[in-house]
């Protein structure tokens, strides 16, 4: 008796709680089972399987979308840009030296694109080709010294009358000589 | 346009096409198949390649050949002289790009008249053929096998072998 009345206070404590729940009812709290997640009731309808349950594909979804996304960031862009050169400026024409005339070296190019990235970031080949001669001459002379000087360190070191391959000798004023003055002595 | 190609290098073949003898009253549907094909594709790009050239011709930038100066050979440099082989040397490789379009030219042409003459290409393209082949052999004798790291020297030491090859054959 204690216990149906402990019982129906839960019953309605419960209904307080959630009183919308259909489980929750005097009723059906003593008697209501746990249901179970594989034993669903699953209806095969004589329709075609409208529900398909397939694995996600979130995950692929997602990184086209990314990849597409950073791609187009800067190729639209791109895209436009060439595009918008190709039509308003245009490939140059070929044409022959005025006279008198010495074309810069961007000149020599024939899209654009090519001029200007010539013009911008590259330095004239002529600048190229100068340093490079400049550099083989600096280090041309280097070696010519250097053989040279070991010609000199070879002559001075034989002949000795040079100002290197010295050997320091005492002062021929500090010789002392008495003792060679008188003979026999 | 840009200019066209060089007619006499590469002539036209000469037209082969036939006397239109109508008999029939019924319409060429080779002839409406051209003039479709020319209302439909031919003439909305050619008249966008026109509004584009009209709106290029204002600002048309212009490029030239660069003309190098011939500067002493490998043969005429002292030597030691460095700064003399570097600039033989740059001519060397800038001759040596020259020669290889030559070639590559040469080559064109000959496939172009094979193309044109068809299975008789034999016979008719005996100046083409014959040009292809002394150049290719002028050509590897000169540069044939001076490897990747070919420069003037080496290829001055192969003319030097082939002259003494000469010598002994003369001999």
């Amino acid at each position: 008796m204690v216990a149906m009345s402990v019982l129906r206070a839960a019953a309605a404590f419960a209904a307080r709680l959630s009183p919308l729940k259909s489980g929750n009812t005097a009723a059906n709290l003593l008697s209501r089972t746990i249901p179970r997640a594989d034993k669903v009731a699953v209806r095969w309808g004589h329709g075609k399987n409208v529900f398909v349950i397939q694995p996600s594909n979130f995950y692929d979804s997602r990184f086209l979308r990314l990849l597409r996304f950073y791609i187009l960031l800067t190729g639209i862009p791109m895209a436009v840009i060439v595009t918008c050169v190709n039509l308003f400026i245009g490939e140059a024409e070929l044409a022959e030296i005025p006279e008198d005339y010495i074309p810069e070296y961007w000149e020599y190019y024939k899209h654009p694109i090519s001029r200007w990235i010539a013009r911008t970031f590259y330095d004239s080949p002529v600048k190229d080709y100068e340093k490079m001669m400049a550099a083989i001459h600096i280090e041309k002379e280097k070696a010519d010294m250097r053989l040279a000087q070991q010609e000199v360190r070879r002559h001075m070191r034989q002949k000795g009358d040079g100002p290197w391959f010295h050997v320091e000798t005492i002062n021929k004023e500090l010789i002392d000589n008495s003792p060679k003055s008188s003979p026999d002595h | 346009m840009p200019s066209d190609y060089d007619k006499e290098a590469y002539p036209e073949p000469p037209r082969q096409t036939p006397v239109v003898d109508k008999k029939t009253i019924l319409p060429n549907p080779a002839l409406i198949v051209s003039k479709l094909f020319y209302y439909s594709v031919d003439l909305p790009v050619s008249t966008f390649r026109d509004i584009v050239d009209s709106i290029r011709a204002k600002n048309r930038p212009v490029y030239y050949h660069q003309k190098f100066r011939r500067v002493p050979d490998l043969t005429e440099c002292q030597e030691g002289d460095y700064v003399c082989y570097y600039e033989a040397e740059m001519q060397w490789r800038r001759d040596f790009k020259v020669d290889q379009e030559i070639v590559k030219m040469v080559q064109e042409r000959m496939g172009a008249c094979h193309q044109r003459e068809g299975h008789s290409y034999e016979q008719n393209c005996v100046r083409e053929i014959q040009l292809f082949n002394e150049t290719t052999k002028n050509f590897l004798s000169r540069y044939g096998d001076l490897g990747a790291y070919g420069s003037g020297r080496k290829c001055l030491m192969k003319q030097k072998e082939r002259m003494m090859a000469a010598q002994a054959l003369n001999a």
